[in-house]
Order: structure tokens, then C-alpha cells, then sequence
């Protein structure tokens, strides 16, 4: 992993929380980024910067800025102020250069329903000069088969299911083998099959140098996918880094840790209550539950106190926080803050 | 459809109809099924066209077979431009609003093309099944043409500004699919536009403003249309052409072919730059500050050059062209009140044009901060006064100095002449045609400006149609009434060039409860829109500068 992230200031609502990420040679670069929509700011210099090569992930919660972000680097709208660069292109003085290097993949992405599959697709592979019309059918029939709609390619684009619409846009975006793909929810509405393959597609152009900014809402499938993601929320960035690094930064400090106990098993949940760092002691079956905060040696002492007390235990299991978790908590902070200050 | 069908069509070298765009509308639009049914339509009523008026002509009015072909073209003519024009331009408002509406349009925007190429690609592939359509009718024209012996001289000008009026109609559906979000009223504003465009601010042609009628085809097919009607019709038609004017453009002269396509070329370039404005960035005002100003200082440019050559003949004077119609020319005198008439519709028609730009440049309340807050990043002391987000205000003042002084030249130069010998206007004219630009003006740029569009309406509504609206009601009372009437009705923004004309150009003409309340009321209204227009230009920088207090106090500058 090339990252080298460095927190200033970490708190947990971001409030003053900026994250500098020194790539060996980034691929997207973000710095201070800013939109508003009049009075509300929507992103709030926002600064990234994703090497080639890797599949990032953007999460937030619905208001976090993910989608005004991805508009900015598509180009499809001009931020407050804020300088970004693709592949090396500074997007908004060479807006048709960058076009050329990246492709941009809306959320529920619509394709025009007067057209069959392989026009809609053969119009950008014109816009985008990719050669003459045998040429551009070959590299349609490419870009199809790699998401499995070879046999499509004559149908209306209208009769096609939300899944493989999806996937046809995928396929348009991958026409002109783009630097930088930005996929914005693209699994929404996949069966689990095309989302394996989405997976495997995504990782292999990443494999060939492809950079991928993607945002989900199936966190775990974020997770699995991406070899690095950023954490946004109210146009903030509450941190960024591999998947490990952000779940320690903003995952809970408690844990549920499950004790399987023979024999002994009401004293040993006696013993626990009022023991440091341990809470809502409970039985689960034939195992005690409880909420531990300490840190891992307090953790390993409290272990080795069971052991001298003579309690046999045959299984420790530790529950850490999900993703999911981390979204809720993260969504949780939005409701309980004040809302963005108005400008007049 | 097969089972296995051949996945795509047989390679083809690259055509001029090479745009993206062009070819995508070309493949949906083009689909032989749609096609082959509009083609049969259109052919049958063409034909039906042909045959109809043709053998009528013939067999009924007897003509001889030449003439019978020429009856056939104006109807012929009228069909292709109900085509081109309704259908066309329909289509490509429509169109474009269905590709936003659908989502479809971020694609384009993403496409490595230049804006030129995707105004190109869109204007001539959304209408493209029209132009075929339009295609389909040209064989029974080209027929009429060869059969009736029509010169190249008299259908190739009128064809030819079909065409680029067809252009200029399919751009303004353009620009009004671009800016409205809703299909259905893409349509019809875009059809709306059209007719106030190209029917009904050419009517202010017959009032002095004659460069107004050359954003139509009628000044090209009323020159033309003689040598494309039957011989003894077309001899009437000559007759009464050869006493009209050709275009006169200060000291210049111009055929109405020319002229028109110059006008038309103008008013297609203003579109490709809404319309490339807005593809290279969406937020874009549909003009520059710059632009339109130019666009502004253009107009009265246009409209002096057309109208002041055409004084001393009393060519501009809608009683002379009135009575040229009927050969009624002798002992022809206009008078005074129609020259200050003249003036006030020229002075409405400048504060109307200056509302529209304003309405165009001015910046919204999220426009400003984004603005500012880009300021403030960048260090910048104060905005571009030309960036969208910068205040609008010194561009209105401009524009209203420009139209003032437009307003003061054509009225000296009208009541100057061998016409009006002995009236002249009072000294303080172009101050007082100054101070109503100004009020007018502003006022409705500081509202839009500092409270947005919703409280721009409200003015509007009570500002100037309940008070003509009352006004009117109070009118009809009886002529005892036509003095609260009248200062009821110079509350109107709009009312005031024409008070000020009727103040500004004593005349004996109108009632005299009017001329007696007229001056009142018109120094009232003025004094109070002065009072207005302070108000809302010192409120304006107050909001403005509290929008720019909040903004930079998130570093501690101000």
C-alpha cells in the first residue's frame, strides 16, 4: 500500500479534520475543494489524492457530498473553487482533455430508450475516435462481453432490466479504456453474480493502471472491493486510508467479546460485573456476552485474571465495529449536530 | 428479429454527417418504420397540394399551364414552413429537454466534443426526420418551379432564407429546450417564443422600428413572391413592390435578402452563444455581462439605421404605409401625434429589450455567494465585474445611457424633420428619457438582484398589471374618469416612455382632461420611481455587503 496518511486533528465529527495523503503518483488529485448550493455547502474543502492503480471508495451517508464530488470530477459542474486533476489534467482549464482520460458512471445511470445497445454505445465510441466502424464494433463487442451482454447488443436499450442497464453503461464507460473511472453506486440493482463480476472487472483495470473512485451504499461489498476508501460526511472528510486504518479511526473503541465457559458459567458472569472496562453483562446461550472498552492489554489481562480464577474456557470471540456500524454512528452525529450555519 | 442477428452494420467510410450526435438522432429518428408513415402523410398532402390548387387554377380559373404551376408554390411554401418551423422546432425543444429530463444529456456534456460540435450535432440531428419530411415536398416545388418558368432570381432568395430561418427557429427551440426543465412547456415556450419573436415584436416594424421586421422571412417572400405567383397576379404585386423601399441602413443601401440573412446570422450567433455558454458550463447566464451590453448597444444601433434614412421620405410613418397600400398619397401630412407615438413605442420597446437582458445577466442570491465564497478563496479584493456572479448594476446603467441615447437621436432626428416644422422637443428630453430608462431599469435589477425572482414577480404584478388593470376599469367609466385613469396607468414602468413622449412633444391631440393630468402624473410617477430606485440601489448594497460579511468571516476578513 502507498499510503501515507497523516490525521491533523482527528475528532470524531470532523470538525476540524483534514487528511493529507501523500501518493507515490496520484492519479486524482482533489485539493480544497469546496461546492455550495447557495447557502448550504455541500462539499467543504474537501482535499484527496488516489494514486493509479487503486480502487477507492468514497462513504457517507445521503448529504455526505459523494455525489456533488463525483459531479466535480466528471466535470459536470464547477465547484465554489478548488483545484482538481486527473491523470495529470487540471479538469476545469482542459475540460475536454480530462473527458478523454476518464468516464463517469452515474447513479442509476439512464440510457436513451429510442436506441438499440450497440448504438448507444457505438455514439461514444465516434465521440471518442476510437477508428473506423470496424474498429469500434470490435471494441463494443469487447467492452460488451466483459459485462456478460455480448448477446444484447441488437436489443433497445428500453427493454433492457435495471441490472443489465447498469451494465451497459459500465460498458460505455469502459469504451475509450479510460485513466480514471468514476462509478457512482454502480452495483445498484445487480444481481450478486453481476456484482462478482463487477468486482473482478473493476480490480483487473485496476490491475492494468486503471484508477477507480466508486461509491456504494453495500458497505461490505465497498470493503471487499476497494484497496483504499475516505469516509465523508456534511462535505467533510472524516478520514481516509486502507480499509483497517479507517475502521481503527472511526470504528468504536468497545467491543463485544463472547466467553464460552464451562461449567461455573453464573459465577463467572458475577465475576465480570464490576470488573474494569466491562458492561452489560449477559448471557447468550451457553456463552457470556459483554461490552469490553479497554485497550488489547487490558483485554489480554482480563483474560489471564479468568484463567487464574480457575474459569475453564474453551472460546473468546471479539466482535469489532462493521462498516455498517461506522455509517450508522457517523449518520447518528448528523441528526444530533446543528445544522450548516446559514450565509445570510 | 432473428435469432441471431448480425450485431452491426457493415463498416462505412466516414461521412460529412460524421457528428456523434448528428448520427445518433439520424439512426432513432431515421428508423424506416416512423419514417416510411411521415414520408407517406407528408407526400399525400403535398400532393393533394399540387394537384389541388394546380388543376383549380387551371381547369377553373383557366389559366394557362405555367401560371396553374405557379399557384401551386405558396401553398407548397406554407406547408414546408409549417413542417420546418412548428414540427422542427418542436422536436428539437422537446428533444433536448427528454435527453435532460431522462439523464441522458451528462452523457454528451461528457463527450471529448466541443460545444460548437454538440450545438451542431444537436440542431441539425433533432429535426432531422423533419428536414426529410420537408425533403419529400421538394419534387412537386422543383416541378412548379421548372413547369411555371420561375426565374432563380425570385425562389432561390426566398428559399434560401426558409433555410436559414428554419436555422434560426430550430437554435431559439434550442436555446428554450436548454433552459426549461419540463418537456411539455419546452414545447411551448419554445413555439411561444417563436411567435413573439418572429410575429409579434416585428409588428413594431409599422411603428417606426423597422429593423424589426427583418427577423422574419415576410420582408424576403414580399419582394420575392411577385416573380412566384401567377404572371397576372405577380404584375399587381410588382407594381405595388416597385413603390417600396429597398433596405436602407444609414447611407448604405441593401437588397431584403441580404439584410434579413445579416439580421438573421446576428440572432443565430447571439443562440450559438447561449447555447455554447451553457454546454461549456450548465450554471452559465444564458450571456455575458460583455455580450450583452453589445447585444444591447447592436439593437440601437440596428434600430437607428434602419429608421432615420427612411424620415425624410416619410417612408417610416405607419399612415404613409397605410395609405401607400390604397394609393392614397396626395396631400399626405403626418402628424404630430403620430410622431410621438413613434417615440414612445421606440422607448418602450429600449426599456423592454433592457429588461430582458437584465433579467438575463443578472446574478441569484446562490450565484452571489458561490461567487464570493470562490472570492475569498482566491484572495480576490472584490468579484470580475463581467463574471456571472458579479452585480449587473453598472451594466443596466450603461444600457440605460445607451438607450437614452438612442431614444434622444431618433426623436430629435423625427421631430427635427421637414415633417414637423416648428415642434421640437423641450431641452431636458434626453435627461428625462434618461431618468425613465434608469428607474425602470434599476428597479428591476435591484430586486432580482438582492431578493430573487418570486419578489421580481410580485413588483411586476402589482407594480404594473393591477394598477393598467384598474386603470382600464376606471377608464371605461366615462370621460370624467380618464384623469384617475391616467395616473393610475403611469404607475406602469412600460407607460412611461410613452408619458414621457406626450410630455416631452407638446400636441394638441389627446383629450384635454389627459393633457392636463398627463404631466403630473408622469413627474409624480418619476419622482416617486427616482425615490424607488434609491431605496432598492441602497438596499441592494446592504445586502450585499452582509452576503460578503458572512462569507469572509469564516477567515476574519471582511
Amino acid at each position: 500500500m502507498d499510503w501515507d496518511c497523516q490525521f491533523r486533528g482527528a475528532c470524531f465529527d470532523g470538525s476540524d479534520m483534514s487528511a493529507v495523503l501523500h501518493p507515490v503518483s496520484p492519479a486524482i488529485q482533489i485539493q480544497d475543494l469546496r461546492v455550495d448550493y447557495g447557502k448550504f455547502v455541500a462539499v467543504d474543502d474537501l482535499t484527496i489524492s488516489v494514486p493509479a492503480g487503486e480502487i477507492f471508495g468514497l462513504v457517507g451517508p445521503n448529504g455526505a457530498g459523494k455525489t456533488s464530488t463525483f459531479k466535480v470530477l466528471a466535470t459536470l459542474m464547477e465547484p465554489t473553487y478548488g483545484e482538481v486533476r486527473l491523470a495529470g489534467i487540471e479538469i476545469f482549464e482542459q475540460p475536454e482533455a480530462a473527458r478523454r482520460v476518464m468516464a463517469y458512471m452515474p447513479d442509476l445511470a439512464p440510457v436513451p430508450s429510442d436506441l438499440k445497445v450497440w448504438e448507444f454505445l457505438d455514439c461514444f465510441a465516434e465521440a471518442h475516435e476510437l477508428g473506423n466502424a470496424a474498429q469500434r464494433r470490435e471494441r463494443i463487442e469487447e467492452c460488451l462481453d466483459l459485462v456478460s451482454l455480448a448477446d444484447k447488443n441488437n436489443v433497445f436499450c428500453k427493454t433492457l432490466s435495471r441490472g443489465q442497464t447498469q451494465r451497459l453503461v459500465l460498458a460505455k464507460t469502459l469504451l475509450h479504456r479510460p485513466k480514471v473511472l468514476i462509478l457512482d453506486e454502480p452495483a445498484s440493482g445487480m444481481d450478486p453474480m453481476s456484482r462478482r463480476q463487477l468486482r473482478l472487472a473493476l480490480r483487473n483495470l485496476a490491475a492494468d493502471g486503471a484508477t477507480v473512485i466508486v461509491s456504494s451504499h453495500i458497505l461490505s461489498e465497498l470493503s471487499e472491493m476497494c484497496t483504499s476508501i475516505c469516509v465523508m460526511n456534511r462535505g467533510k472528510l472524516l478520514a481516509a486510508g486502507s480499509v483497517e486504518e479507517v475502521r481503527r479511526v472511526l470504528g468504536r473503541t468497545e467491543r463485544i467479546l463472547t466467553l464460552g465457559v464451562v461449567e461455573r458459567v453464573d459465577e463467572a458472569v458475577g465475576w465480570l460485573q464490576g470488573r474494569e472496562h466491562v458492561a452489560e453483562v449477559r448471557l447468550a446461550g451457553e456463552r457470556i456476552a459483554f461490552s469490553f472498552a479497554g485497550s488489547a492489554r487490558d483485554q489480554a489481562q482480563l483474560v489471564s485474571d479468568l484463567v487464574q480464577e480457575a474459569f475453564l474456557i474453551h472460546a473468546l470471540e471479539e466482535q469489532r465495529s462493521t462498516f455498517e456500524e461506522i455509517l450508522l454512528d457517523v449518520s447518528g452525529s448528523n441528526a444530533a449536530a446543528a445544522p450548516n450555519l446559514p450565509l445570510s | 428479429m432473428s435469432d441471431t442477428p448480425p450485431a452491426f452494420p457493415p463498416s462505412s467510410p466516414r461521412h460529412w454527417w460524421s457528428n456523434p450526435i448528428f448520427r445518433r438522432y439520424a439512426r432513432s429518428r431515421l428508423r424506416p418504420q416512423a419514417l416510411m408513415a411521415g414520408l407517406l402523410v407528408v407526400g399525400i398532402i403535398a400532393a393533394f397540394i399540387y394537384f389541388g390548387v394546380r388543376t383549380g387554377f387551371r381547369y377553373q380559373a383557366h389559366m394557362v399551364e405555367a401560371d396553374a404551376e405557379r399557384a401551386v408554390l405558396v401553398p407548397l411554401l406554407i406547408f414546408q414552413a409549417i413542417i420546418l418551423f412548428l414540427a422542427g422546432t418542436g422536436q428539437v425543444a422537446a428533444g433536448i429537454t427528454a435527453e435532460a429530463d431522462e439523464g441522458t444529456l451528462d452523457y454528451q456534456r461528457l463527450s471529448p466534443m466541443t460545444p460548437l460540435a454538440k450545438v451542431l450535432g444537436y440542431v441539425t440531428g433533432l429535426p432531422v426526420r423533419e428536414w426529410c419530411l420537408f425533403g419529400i415536398t421538394l419534387p412537386f416545388t422543383g416541378w412548379a418551379l421548372w413547369k411555371g418558368e420561375v426565374e432563380a432570381a425570385s425562389w432561390v432568395p426566398v428559399y434560401a432564407a426558409l433555410l436559414s430561418s428554419a436555422v434560426l427557429y430550430h437554435l431559439t427551440g434550442l436555446v428554450a429546450g436548454t433552459v426549461v426543465k419540463n418537456r411539455r412547456w419546452a414545447f411551448l415556450v419554445s413555439i411561444g417564443v417563436i411567435f413573439l419573436l418572429y410575429t409579434v415584436i416585428p409588428q413594431a416594424a409599422k411603428f417606426g422600428l423597422v429593423y424589426f421586421k427583418y427577423l422574419t422571412l415576410w420582408p424576403v417572400v414580399d419582394e420575392n413572391i411577385a416573380g412566384m405567383m401567377p404572371r397576372e397576379a405577380g404584375g399587381l404585386i410588382r407594381l405595388a413592390k416597385s413603390l417600396e423601399p429597398d433596405v436602407r441602413f444609414f447611407g448604405l443601401h441593401f437588397s431584403e435578402i441580404a439584410f434579413t440573412l445579416f439580421t438573421q446570422i446576428f440572432l443565430s450567433l447571439t443562440f450559438g452563444m447561449m447555447l455554447w455558454r451553457r454546454w461549456r458550463r450548465a450554471e452559465s447566464h444564458l450571456l455575458g455581462k460583455a455580450w450583452a451590453l453589445g447585444i444591447f448597444a447592436w439593437m440601437q444601433l440596428m434600430l437607428l439605421g434602419n429608421a432615420l434614412p427612411l424620415i425624410a421620405p416619410g417612408l417610416l410613418f405607419p399612415s404613409r404605409q397605410f395609405n401607400r397600400r390604397f394609393f392614397r398619397e396626395e396631400n399626405w401630412q403626418p402628424q404630430v401625434s403620430e410622431a410621438v407615438v413613434m417615440i414612445g413605442v421606440y422607448g418602450a420597446v429600449t426599456l423592454l429589450l433592457m429588461v430582458v437582458l437584465t433579467l438575463i445577466i443578472t446574478p441569484g442570491t446562490e450565484q452571489q455567494i458561490t461567487g464570493l465564497q470562490r472570492g475569498r478563496k482566491l484572495g480576490w479584493k472584490r468579484l470580475p465585474p463581467l463574471s456571472d456572479p458579479a452585480s449587473s448594476l453598472w451594466i443596466v446603467v450603461l444600457m440605460a445611457v445607451a438607450g437614452a441615447a438612442g431614444w434622444t437621436v431618433f426623436s430629435t432626428q423625427l421631430l427635427g424633420s421637414e415633417w414637423f416644422a416648428g415642434h421640437q422637443l423641450v431641452p431636458y428630453a434626453s435627461g428625462a428619457f434618461l431618468l425613465v430608462l434608469l428607474g425602470g431599469g434599476l428597479i428591476c435589477q435591484g430586486v432580482l438582484e438582492a431578493w430573487g425572482g418570486q419578489r421580481f414577480f410580485l413588483v411586476c404584478v402589482f407594480g404594473a398589471v393591477l394598477p393598467v388593470m384598474v386603470g382600464g376599469i376606471v377608464a371605461s367609466v366615462g370621460d370624467r374618469s380618464l384623469t384617475a385613469a391616467t395616473w393610475l396607468a403611469g404607475v406602469l414602468p412600460v407607460a412611461s416612455p410613452v408619458y414621457a413622449a406626450v410630455v416631452l412633444v407638446p400636441t394638441v391631440d389627446v383629450p384635454r382632461d389627459v393633457v392636463r393630468a398627463l404631466p403630473r402624473a408622469f413627474w409624480f410617477w418619476q419622482v416617486v420611481t427616482a425615490l424607488a430606485t434609491g431605496w432598492v440601489v441602497w438596499r441592494l448594497r446592504e445586502i450585499r455587503q452582509a452576503r460578503r460579511a458572512l462569507v469572509y468571516k469564516e477567515d476574519g476578513r471582511s
